[in-house]
Order: C-alpha cells, then sequence, then structure tokens
C-alpha cells in the first residue's frame, strides 16, 4: 500500500515544474562548483607540493649541525589539501594553511656568551587574504550552500502543500476514504518527497564528479566521505520535508503554509547560524594579544630571575665530558623557558579556540550549522580538520624534538647535556634520518567528528517527523 | 476613486495572517542581527584602538629621519554594520616605506579585524544582506495572489464591472502594497538603528545619519522593485498556486544563484596572475637598475667603514648612535652618499610603483569593475551595490584610505626635502640629538569624509533601481490591461 502511494506521488513530482526547475538549479550550481574546483585545486596542490620542498629545503640547509636544528628547528609545517574541498570550502578561506615555529624572539647578545631560545611552535592564525579576495562574495558555491541552502529551500517548496495542497483540491478526502491509514499516506508523501530530492542530488553530484573526476583520482576512502556527505545530505533534508509536512498538515491553505515555511526558513537557516553563536561567544573573551605577549615576556623574565639567582650567569658552559655544573644549568634553564613558553602558547591558542566551539555549539540549534560542521569534517575541512592539523603538528614537534635527543645521545663524543650548544653533538646529521612532517586527512577522526552532528540531525528528524505523525492524525478533513 | 481602491486594499492585507508575522519576524531579524553585529563592531573597534596606541608611541619614535616607517590603520566603519562591504577583507593597518608605495590590492598587509582571527570563520552578515534576502522574499509574498488571487475568487471580475480604469486597480494595489510593507521595513530598520545608538561606542554624525537615510531609501526601492516583479508574475499566471511557485523560483535566482554565479564566473574567468607576474619583472628590472646605480656608490656602512663607532639598523633605516672623535672628518662623505642615494630611490620607487599601478588597473580593478557591471542586472545586486557606497565600504571607500596614506607618504617625502634631510647628519645619526618629529603633521583620516563622492556612486545605482521599477510598473500595466479576464 506504502509503495503503492509513494509511486503516485513520485509520478506527480517528477511531472511537476519545480522539479524541472530544481534540477536545472542544482546542476547548474554542480557545475559552476566544479569548474571553480579544478582551478583552485590545481593551484592549492601546487602551492602546498612548493610549501613542502621549501621547507625540507630550509631542515636540509639546517642538518649540517644538530645544534641548527635545536635553533632553527623543522621549518614550516604545511597543512595537506583536502581532495574533497568541493564539497567544504568555505570557511578554508579563513584558516591558515600551515604552522611555523621559530627560536621565539629572544636572544642573549652579551658578548661573554652568545645564544638564543630554543625553536618552538608559534601557531601563527592570521587568516591568508589576498588581493585576490578584495572582491565583493556573498557566499561560496560549494556542495554546503547547494545542500544547506538551496536544496532545503527546495525541499519547502516541494512540501508547502503536501497536504494542505490535498485539502484545497479535496482530493486527501478521497484517499483516506480508501482503507489506508493515515500514518501511511504521510509515509508515503514524506518518501517520495525525499526520494524525488534525493534524486535531484544524485544528478548533481554525480555531474560535479563526472566534470571533476578528470583532475581528481578519488580512492575508496574518499568515496566512502562522499557517500557519508550524502547521507548526512538526505538526513538535513528530511528534517525540512518533516518540518513541511507538519506545517502543510496544520493549515488548511498551501499558501498559508509556504509563507509560515518561509519566515521559518530565514530564521533557522540564514539566521541563526550567522548572529546566534557570535552573540554568545562574545560572552568569554580570550586573552588580546598584546596581553598574551606581556605574559609571555613576563614569564621569561621570572624563570631567567630565578636562574640567575642559582649563578646562570657566573660560569658559561664548556664542552668537556662529563657536563660542567654550568653545561647543566644552561640546559634546564633552555628547557625549562621553552617548556613554560610552548605552555602559554598552547593556552593561549585554547582559549582562542574555545571561544569558536562555544559558537558553534549555540549554532548547532539550527540543522544548517549542523550539517555545515558535519559535511567539513566529512570533506577534512573547516575548523576540526585545523585542529586536526594542529595536533598532527604538535605530534611532530615532539617526534623532533625526541629525534634530536636521540641523535645527541648516538654520538660517543657529545657530553649529552641537550639543548646546550655547548653540551651537544656538533656533527652533521643525515637529512634522512630526520623525521619529516607528513599530514594527514584521516578518515576515523572525521567519522567521529560527524557522529554528533549526525546524532543530533537524526533528533531533529524524529521531534519534527513525530509532530507532523500527530498533527496529520488529528486533522480534520 | 484610488484612493478608496487603496483602502479597500490596505484593509485587505492587514486582516491577512502574512501581515502580523512580518511585523514580527522584521522586528526580530532587525533586533538579533544588529546585536550580534554591534558587539562584533566593538571588538574590532577595541582591537583598533588597541593598536592605534601602540601605533601612537612607536611610530615617531625613531631617532633619525631615515628610521621613520610609522604604522598607519584604518578604524572599522560603523555603517559596515549595514553593509559590511569590504571593510574587514581590505587592509586596516599599513606599514609606510620609501622604499614601497602602498595599495590596496598589496598581498602583504594582512587584515587584523579581529583579534582571534578564527572569528573570521562565524558567518556574519550584516543588516543588508538580511534585507537583501529577507524582504525580497516578503515583498514577493505580498504579491503572488494580488491579481491571481482576485482572478481565482472571482472578485476581480466584480471590481472591473465598476467604471475604473485597469491601471487604477494595479495602481492602487502598487501603492497599498508598498504602504503595508513600508511598515515592517520601517520598523525593523528603527529598531535596529535604536539598538546600535545604544552602543557606547557608536556615535552617528550628522552626514552618517543622511548615508543611513540614503540605505533606507535604497531599501523601500529594492522592496518595491520584488513587489512589482511579484504582482507581474502575478498578472501573468492564472493560478495563485502557479504564481507563488514561480515567484519562489524566480527569488532563488535573483537574490542567491544569479549573484553568486555571476561573480564566481567572473572571477573565474578574468586572469590576474599573468599580468601581475609581468609587471613584477619589469619591476624587478627598475629595482635592479636602482640597485646597480646603488652599487656604483660607496657605501658607508659595507666593509671596510667609514665610521668608526655604534650604530644599528638596515641599509633603508640606519641609527649611529656614537662616532669616533677620528671619523668626524668622514661624515661629509656619508652626507653626499645619502643625498645621491635617497632622490635616486625614490625614483625608482616611484617608476615601479606606475608600472604597479598599470597592471593593477588591468587585473584587480578590471575585475572588480566588470564584477559591478555584472551584478547591476540583478535587483539584488543593486541594492548590495547602492548601500556598500552609502555605507562607505565599497572598493572605493577602500581605496580613499590607501589614496590618502599615499599622499600622506607625499607629504613625508616632501617634508625630507624641505628639511634638506637626506644630506643632514641626523637622516642616519643620532648622536648629537635625536630628530624632533613636532613640526611633521600627523595622519589624520576620516573614513567618512568623502559623503558626496559616496552617495554620487550610490545614487547612480539608485537611479538604475528605480529604473527598474519604473519599466516593471509599465510592463504590468500593459499585461493586466491587455489580459482577459
Amino acid at each position: 500500500m506504502l509503495w503503492h502511494i509513494v509511486q503516485r506521488e513520485l509520478f506527480q513530482q517528477f511531472n511537476s515544474l519545480r522539479f524541472m526547475f530544481a534540477i536545472l538549479v542544482i546542476v547548474f550550481l554542480m557545475i559552476l562548483n566544479a569548474i571553480g574546483h579544478i582551478k583552485q585545486y590545481k593551484t592549492r596542490q601546487i602551492e602546498y607540493r612548493q610549501q613542502v620542498s621549501a621547507s625540507l629545503e630550509r631542515l636540509k640547509g639546517n642538518s649540517d649541525n644538530l645544534y641548527n636544528l635545536v635553533v632553527r628547528g623543522p621549518g614550516e609545517l604545511s597543512k595537506q589539501p583536502s581532495k574533497l574541498a568541493f564539497c567544504a570550502q568555505g570557511s578554508e578561506d579563513y584558516l591558515p594553511t600551515s604552522v611555523f615555529g621559530w627560536s621565539a624572539g629572544w636572544g642573549r647578545g652579551d658578548p661573554t656568551y652568545k645564544v638564543s631560545g630554543l625553536w618552538r611552535l608559534m601557531y601563527d592564525v592570521s587568516p591568508p587574504i589576498t588581493a585576490a579576495d578584495i572582491f565583493p562574495t556573498f557566499l561560496k558555491i560549494d556542495w554546503i550552500l547547494i545542500i544547506s541552502i538551496v536544496l532545503s529551500f527546495l525541499a519547502l517548496v516541494f512540501t508547502f502543500d503536501a497536504i494542505s495542497g490535498e485539502v484545497e483540491r479535496g482530493t486527501l478526502r478521497l484517499t483516506l476514504s480508501n482503507s489506508v491509514a493515515r500514518g501511511t499516506v504521510l509515509a508515503g508523501k514524506f518518501l517520495s518527497i525525499l526520494m524525488s530530492l534525493g534524486v535531484v542530488l544524485l544528478i548533481g553530484m554525480l555531474m560535479n564528479l563526472l566534470l571533476l573526476s578528470g583532475t581528481l583520482q578519488l580512492n575508496g576512502q574518499e568515496w566512502g566521505r562522499i557517500v557519508g556527505v550524502s547521507v548526512v545530505s538526505l538526513m538535513y533534508l528530511s528534517i525540512f520535508i518533516a518540518l513541511g509536512l507538519f506545517v502543510s498538515s496544520l493549515t488548511n491553505r498551501s499558501a498559508t503554509s509556504l509563507v509560515i515555511l518561509l519566515l521559518l526558513w530565514v530564521i533557522w537557516v540564514l539566521l541563526i547560524p550567522a548572529t546566534f553563536g557570535t552573540i554568545l561567544s562574545g560572552l568569554n573573551q580570550p586573552l588580546s594579544t598584546q596581553d598574551h605577549k606581556a605574559q609571555r615576556s613576563s614569564q621569561r623574565k621570572e624563570i631567567t630571575e630565578r636562574y640567575e639567582a642559582r649563578g646562570l650567569y657566573d660560569h658559561v658552559p664548556t664542552r668537556v665530558r662529563p657536563p660542567t655544573d654550568a653545561t647543566l644549568l644552561w640546559a634546564q634553564f633552555l628547557n625549562e623557558e621553552r617548556r613554560a613558553d610552548i605552555r602559554l602558547n598552547k593556552e593561549f591558542l585554547m582559549t582562542r579556540i574555545h571561544q569558536i566551539q562555544v559558537a558553534r555549539e549555540f549554532n548547532r540549534i539550527s540543522p544548517t550549522a549542523i550539517v555545515q560542521y558535519a559535511v567539513e569534517s566529512l570533506a577534512g575541512t573547516g575548523f576540526q580538520r585545523h585542529l586536526d592539523f594542529l595536533k598532527n603538528a604538535e605530534r611532530y614537534a615532539d617526534a623532533f624534538n625526541d629525534f634530536l635527543i636521540s641523535a645527541d645521545g648516538a654520538d660517543p663524543e657529545s657530553p649529552h647535556a641537550p639543548f646546550v650548544r655547548e653540551g651537544m653533538s656538533d656533527k652533521p646529521v643525515s637529512f634522512e634520518s630526520i623525521p619529516k612532517f607528513q599530514d594527514r586527512v584521516r578518515l576515523g577522526d572525521a567519522f567521529k567528528g560527524a557522529i554528533l552532528d549526525v546524532m543530533l540531525l537524526l533528533l531533529f528528524f524524529i521531534v519534527l517527523f513525530a509532530a507532523a505523525h500527530v498533527s496529520f492524525q488529528r486533522k480534520e478533513i | 476613486m484610488l484612493w478608496t481602491l487603496i483602502q479597500r486594499e490596505i484593509l485587505a492585507n492587514l486582516m491577512t495572517f502574512r501581515f502580523p508575522i512580518a511585523i514580527i519576524t522584521c522586528a526580530i531579524l532587525g533586533l538579533a542581527i544588529t546585536a550580534a553585529l554591534t558587539d562584533n563592531y566593538e571588538r574590532r573597534l577595541a582591537s583598533y584602538n588597541e593598536a592605534f596606541q601602540t601605533h601612537q608611541e612607536k611610530n615617531f619614535s625613531p631617532k633619525t629621519y631615515s628610521g621613520l616607517s610609522p604604522q598607519l590603520s584604518r578604524p572599522p566603519n560603523p555603517l559596515s554594520l549595514f553593509n559590511q562591504g569590504l571593510d574587514k577583507r581590505a587592509a586596516n593597518s599599513v606599514r609606510l616605506r620609501r622604499d614601497k608605495v602602498p595599495s590596496v590590492w598589496e598581498d602583504n598587509y594582512f587584515s587584523t579585524g579581529f583579534d582571534n582571527p578564527f572569528r573570521h570563520l562565524l558567518a556574519s552578515i550584516d543588516i543588508v544582506t538580511v534585507f537583501q534576502i529577507f524582504l525580497s522574499l516578503l515583498a514577493l509574498v505580498f504579491a503572488y495572489d494580488a491579481i491571481a488571487g482576485e482572478r481565482e475568487n472571482g472578485t476581480l471580475h466584480l471590481i472591473l464591472a465598476n467604471p475604473v480604469g485597469r491601471g487604477l486597480i494595479v495602481l492602487s494595489k502598487y501603492l497599498s502594497a508598498m504602504i503595508c510593507l513600508l511598515l515592517p521595513v520601517l520598523i525593523s530598520f528603527l529598531l535596529a538603528l535604536m539598538l546600535q545608538l545604544q552602543s557606547p561606542v557608536i556615535d552617528y554624525s550628522t552626514a552618517d545619519f543622511l548615508r543611513i537615510g540614503g540605505i533606507l531609501l535604497t531599501t523601500i526601492v529594492y522592496v518595491s522593485a520584488f513587489y512589482l516583479i511579484g504582482l507581474l508574475i502575478s498578472c501573468i499566471g492564472r493560478r495563485t498556486a502557479t504564481s507563488l511557485i514561480s515567484s519562489m523560483f524566480i527569488w532563488v535566482v535573483l537574490t542567491f544563484i544569479y549573484p553568486n554565479a555571476s561573480l564566481f564566473m567572473v572571477n573565474h574567468f578574468i586572469e590576474t596572475e599573468e599580468k601581475i607576474e609581468q609587471a613584477d619583472r619589469g619591476i624587478s628590472q627598475i629595482m635592479e637598475g636602482f640597485q646597480r646605480e646603488k652599487a656604483k656608490l660607496r657605501d658607508p656602512f659595507a666593509w671596510p667603514f667609514l665610521l668608526e663607532g655604534h650604530w644599528s639598523g638596515s641599509s633603508i633605516s640606519r641609527d649611529v648612535t656614537h662616532i669616533e672623535a677620528a671619523s668626524e672628518l668622514e661624515i661629509p662623505t656619508v652626507k653626499a652618499y645619502y643625498q645621491e642615494l635617497e632622490p635616486q630611490r625614490l625614483r625608482a620607487v616611484g617608476a615601479a610603483w606606475l608600472v604597479r599601478k598599470q597592471a593593477y588597473s588591468e587585473t584587480f580593478v578590471h575585475r572588480s569593475t566588470t564584477a559591478r557591471n555584472v551584478l547591476r542586472l540583478s535587483p539584488a545586486g543593486l541594492y548590495y551595490l547602492a548601500t556598500a557606497a552609502y555605507a562607505g565600504t565599497d572598493l572605493a571607500a577602500m581605496e580613499a584610505f590607501f589614496k590618502s596614506v599615499r599622499q600622506y607618504r607625499q607629504t613625508i617625502l616632501d617634508y625630507f626635502y624641505d628639511k634638506k634631510a637626506f644630506s643632514s647628519r641626523q637622516w642616519f645619526a643620532s648622536d648629537k640629538g635625536a630628530v624632533r618629529w613636532d613640526d611633521l603633521p600627523r595622519f589624520s583620516y576620516q573614513a567618512l569624509s568623502g559623503l558626496t563622492e559616496d552617495s554620487s556612486r550610490a545614487s547612480g545605482e539608485l537611479l538604475r533601481l528605480l529604473l527598474l521599477n519604473l519599466v516593471l510598473l509599465i510592463v504590468t500595466l500593459v499585461v493586466f490591461s491587455r489580459q482577459e479576464v
């Protein structure tokens, strides 16, 4: 019976003007997206490769001496661009494509003993805005825009008269005079609309992927992600279909239901994601950059004074084995300064991240924000991906540090007091043995990041569909 | 007669449920958006003020003439609450250098609208964007059944049975709906403005209020354009359902698809990289020429040093703090070196700037102009362009900042010439006392000074929007009067 209703409804949908129009719009946008992405992907890939080779070049240049590596570090660490950026590239423009570290801006120019700070990660987060971006942009055309705004709007246009329209025409009475449960009618309508939107989405996606297939070679994992994106999108569209059925069953005139739906759509889809989190994230303010700088320098001063009291400046480190007390004291000082500074930098970064995360949590009362976050984490772009990248960079910085200690340990002539110049091996390091930074987009992280969002979407859907069901059951015709 | 018809229409509109919904939604939208934006603006202003303080202290701290390299900033524009335009994208801070002419298209200046750069990730829409989307929708919702509905009900027959011209009917429908639409527009506008004025940091001048008035006027004309589009569709469509669906699709196309897609295509198909690279090659040739000339001169700060003493800085900014008595004899040589070198440097930099300016006007400026022309084909695009000009956040306003920065750079150079600074000891040395910058004029930039230029740009777009209104009205009148009922 259900299948019978679905068939009837599907036939109606496919023949309607709006279906044709929906296909036209979606295919057009998908083609635009593909054309734009091919160009962007190529430039981004070239940029990434250049960044990586430049940083390897620097690393090679620094490997003539172990201490050079300690002070100058491994160079810039670049974020691997995701192949699936065409799904979600909106926020990529505002995220840095690399992190770098340096010896953190302090050095002692005292003629008796010249020394500078050790290399550490600095987490620069200035967005890479260039002249090309000084251009009026309303919205970036990516899958997120197409799905979360255009298709959700289409979902409402497809559903607004599903029940109220049939009431107006009087056909609902006819349908219900058959021996068919109201729940089945509702489910049939839901399924048929979901299927026709699914067809629209599928045609658009295939068109897009077909155009991109020449440039991108997607592997199995990436196809898995695309399937994930389409599942999330269909769930998102289900929410709007359920909302449309709910409102449509509340009213007896289709025009009324469309007006109500459009207003709800503007508020829920456009307004809330852009305002709600922004307002509430203002409640907790991270430290300002200047305060952070002041905090860092006062901390360094405090540590220096503490070590000065222990006689840091009284003796100069010397290259003897076993290391002298002065060498050990300097080693202790340099390591502690770096550790404390890294801690402060990290805390500062975390408060900044926290502010955004709070905003994102609040934005999740709109499914549009949810689907954006979910698609972003599946596509390996956006904020969550950036955090994963920062984690990768941190892990690499630790590995690099471990490597320095083990490389020093391997040299029998070294006094083994890292990281003082005199306490370390002064031999060149073989470039091959240095760990290289390799950023990866992991599938596990993506699904883990998306799972909460998927559950929230499901929750929205269940609530709205239940509401539609109840109001349809109680409707007098 | 017209008045009777208008009264009837207004009553009919007021009685529908969409009117209260429109009022309530508009009020909510105005308040919510403004609350978010005001907070946002306050934060940007705070980080500007902080940066400004530091620059103020540091800008005139150099002790020699050659060390002067002030950092100049552009305050965030409070009217960006209405239309943010390029206010957050174009650079808001420039370091003035002798060896470079600043321009808005320079890559090296990054914009720091927020202290926390991640905040760019949080979508921020301005009042105009919300109006652009929501008010056009509202206008179509008011219009879709204006004629098709009456035809369906059969009341159109009834009205036309009276001795009223068809033109009068269309006109009365248009005027009454505009009166009804004006109410939600004004309410949300006033609420937004009131909320903004509550903020301690927003202080609008009379000129700003004129600009805001321009934005309000444009909004009304924009709403009217969409109402007329809806009315036309309602005339053509036989049934309300058809006219509703077609209105919605036309709305999607005009407000979402056309502006985004056309901008995208302009951005995609106008190549910029090649010409910029070509210009860069030309510039590096000019600079190499300068370097060759420079190499002919004997650099006093290259080994073997001419002076004995202590100094710091680079080849472009030098600060000698101590000179041994024996080296005093060499001072005239150093002075002569700089007197020869600096004018040459400025000439080379000026020539390089001309090349760059040409390249920019062929690439980025050309692209922006094309984008503007393309946007003009959609009422939503016209609305955006006009309000950005009124708010002073469009490209011309951003360029105005850089223009005044360039003027200030020229002021400094003139000041150097006046003081004969290049051939003075204080150009490179501060051992006989630091430079006193008291008589150098300070940089001041009134972001919203060019009201007349901004509004003349805006009125071009506004006139186009009005023309569109007129055309739509005439077409509607013609279509309706030739139609069978």
